[in-house]
């Protein structure tokens, strides 16, 4: 016992918890804090450019301005629901795909899968600003190759016409995320057990009833968790649609999270500014806990799954 | 399987290929290209590279410093993260207390929390304590989410080493303390080093709180992106020269961790 020390002794007496202390207190100022204050300010009037209105306390005033008389707000809301709901399938559907062939058909996958790692760890900031290059309206290289093959009319500029810009912006991030995917769903696959698959194909089951049988019901939760991260990611996307386009043409892409900087930074009205980072937060944190869930789905009781490749 | 699948197959991943590589090599050769090349109105796949874009943009510019605060942020909050998270992951891994699992899921909100909510009070905390404008101000705006990334994966690394190895350790004479450092640190050294590096690429790709909370001095390198690019007359080579050296790094680390890319990257939920 003497060779322990002091410390040790301490430490033995169920102080260990202590060690938690200094990355709660950080985060507790750093960023609940903030948090808090975020929600009090949201039930403020503050503003930086009418004079005025300095803080004072106005109740739900904000919300309900939010729920009643903001249009913009709700139309940017469902933007973003249907960035999310197309760019998360896509990216699902083609990954999960690319995902098989690899696993079913092509031995040097590692290389492969290195490869792929390329779009997903840029930053995304840099993303933004490589598709800018490329489908510039002059001499984009993609703009290019896109009108020789009559794909894009020749007069059609991508970043100006609001029927074009949406999907161009949803494909640049299924472009940058699909691999993800893949890099999950191949890592699950490799994951499984071999008897399964035995026997299913002993009971003289076909590729399609294998798959449908066997493969997915025992992927579902890896499934349900690459869903929700690239949905709660997709939901908070910022830096991409910032740079290409501002939000614009008009608000033809203005994102919830584009719509709040906007709100904050532009019009300087931080109170309601308050109020729309409140709903993103909320609509963050329902989907966090949806993920905490479908992470214990698996085990049971601790996080993480035992899977190698 | 058929050869005829196979090829079909062996087609198909080449195409992906082709589409997820082509923009970055086309952001790399354009770093390299006259003004003439670059704004050809037919892509210019060959040229006579040049390398005046990178000595101008980075020295006559001024983006060099901006690499340096890049590096700075980016092992600073690393460093913290890692020093304060360690710890913290090692108790969640071997220790029982009261609310342990609602503490845990407490790290992943902060994981997840959408910078553009809480970015607005944080400036005016950071202004309050005299912090912005300094490269202190993303450090810890990026310990926020690295400190819980390093909670999450280390716990795991840490539960994957048995119970019975911190035993040993302590009839050997260790302290608590001792044993932590001297024998559970070193054995999951590849754990801690992919952690690492993955806090450091995320802190290095970060815009949001970059971009708000510093403005002059302590500018990042993906802060300085966005003035690049003007409405008219951009400099793509010099855009491209700033792209390449924002990013290249990072690729060479990704290379380095992918072993433990899959894990970092779903909170420990599928092991790669």
């Amino acid at each position: 016992m003497s060779a322990r020390g002091i410390g040790g002794a301490v430490l033995d007496r169920g102080v260990v918890p202590l060690l938690l202390l200094p990355s709660v207190i950080l985060l507790l100022i750093i960023l609940v804090g903030p948090f808090f204050y975020m929600v009090w300010t949201s039930f403020t009037d503050l503003s930086y450019s009418i004079p005025g209105r300095d803080g004072n306390f106005v109740g739900f005033d904000n919300f309900r301005r939010l729920m009643r008389d903001d249009p913009i707000f709700w139309d940017s809301f469902f933007l973003t629901l249907k960035f999310v709901v197309w760019v998360v399938s896509l990216e699902f559907v083609i990954g999960f795909g690319l995902a098989l062939l690899l696993y079913h058909f092509i031995e040097k996958r590692r290389l492969v899968v290195t490869l792929l790692l390329v779009p997903m760890m840029l930053a995304p900031v840099a993303v933004g600003l490589i598709w800018k290059l490329l489908l510039q309206g002059d001499f984009g290289m993609v703009t290019y190759y896109l009108r020789l093959v009559g794909l894009l009319d020749i007069r059609a500029a991508l970043f100006s016409d609001a029927r074009l810009v949406l999907p161009a912006i949803m494909a640049i991030d299924i472009w940058q995320w699909t691999p993800f995917v893949t890099l999950v769903m191949l890592a699950g696959l490799m994951s499984l057990p071999r008897e399964p698959f035995e026997a299913a194909v002993m009971d003289g089951a076909r590729p399609l009833q294998v798959f449908r049988d066997v493969t997915l019901p025992m992927l579902r939760t890896i499934i349900a968790l690459v869903l929700l991260l690239r949905g709660i990611d997709a939901f908070k996307e910022f830096d991409k649609v910032f740079i290409l386009t501002g939000g614009g043409p008009g608000t033809a892409t203005e994102l919830l999270s584009i719509y709040t900087f906007r709100v904050n930074f532009k019009s300087w009205d931080l109170g309601y500014g308050a109020t729309c980072a409140f709903m993103v937060y909320l609509v963050v944190l329902i989907l966090c806990s949806v993920f905490y869930k479908a992470l214990y789905w698996k085990e049971g009781r601790a996080p993480a799954a035992r899977a190698r490749s | 399987m058929s050869r005829a699948w196979r090829g079909a197959a062996l087609a198909a991943v080449l195409a992906i290929l082709v589409v997820a590589l082509t923009p970055y090599l086309w952001i790399f050769l354009t770093s390299f290209k006259s003004r003439l090349d670059a704004l050809a109105d037919t892509p210019v796949w060959l040229f006579t590279p040049t390398l005046e874009h990178y000595p101008t943009v980075f020295l006559d510019k001024g983006y060099l410093p901006l690499v340096w605060n890049s590096v700075l942020v980016a092992s600073s909050t690393t460093l913290l993260s890692l020093v304060i998270g360690v710890p913290a992951a090692y108790v969640f891994a071997r220790h029982d207390f009261a609310a342990k699992e609602d503490l845990f899921f407490f790290f992943l909100t902060t994981r997840m929390a959408p910078p553009i909510s809480v970015v607005v009070p944080m400036f005016l905390l950071f202004s309050a304590l005299g912090i912005t404008d300094r490269p202190l101000a993303v450090i810890l705006a990026h310990s926020t989410f690295n400190l819980s990334l390093v909670v999450w994966m280390m716990r795991g690394f840490f539960a994957d080493i048995p119970r019975e190895i911190d035993e040993a350790a302590m009839m050997d004479g260790h302290s608590r303390a001792g044993m932590f450092l001297k024998v559970l640190v070193p054995l999951s050294a590849p754990g801690l080093a992919a952690t690492a590096v993955l806090c450091f690429i995320l802190s290095w790709n970060e815009f949001l709180y970059a971009f708000v909370l510093v403005a002059f001095e302590g500018r990042t390198l993906t802060v300085g992106i966005p003035g690049l690019v003007t409405p008219h007359g951009t400099l793509w080579g010099q855009v491209a020269a700033v792209a390449v050296v924002a990013t290249l790094p990072i690729i060479v680390f990704t290379f380095l961790v992918q072993r433990h890319l899959v894990r970092g990257l779903t909170f420990g939920a599928v092991k790669g």
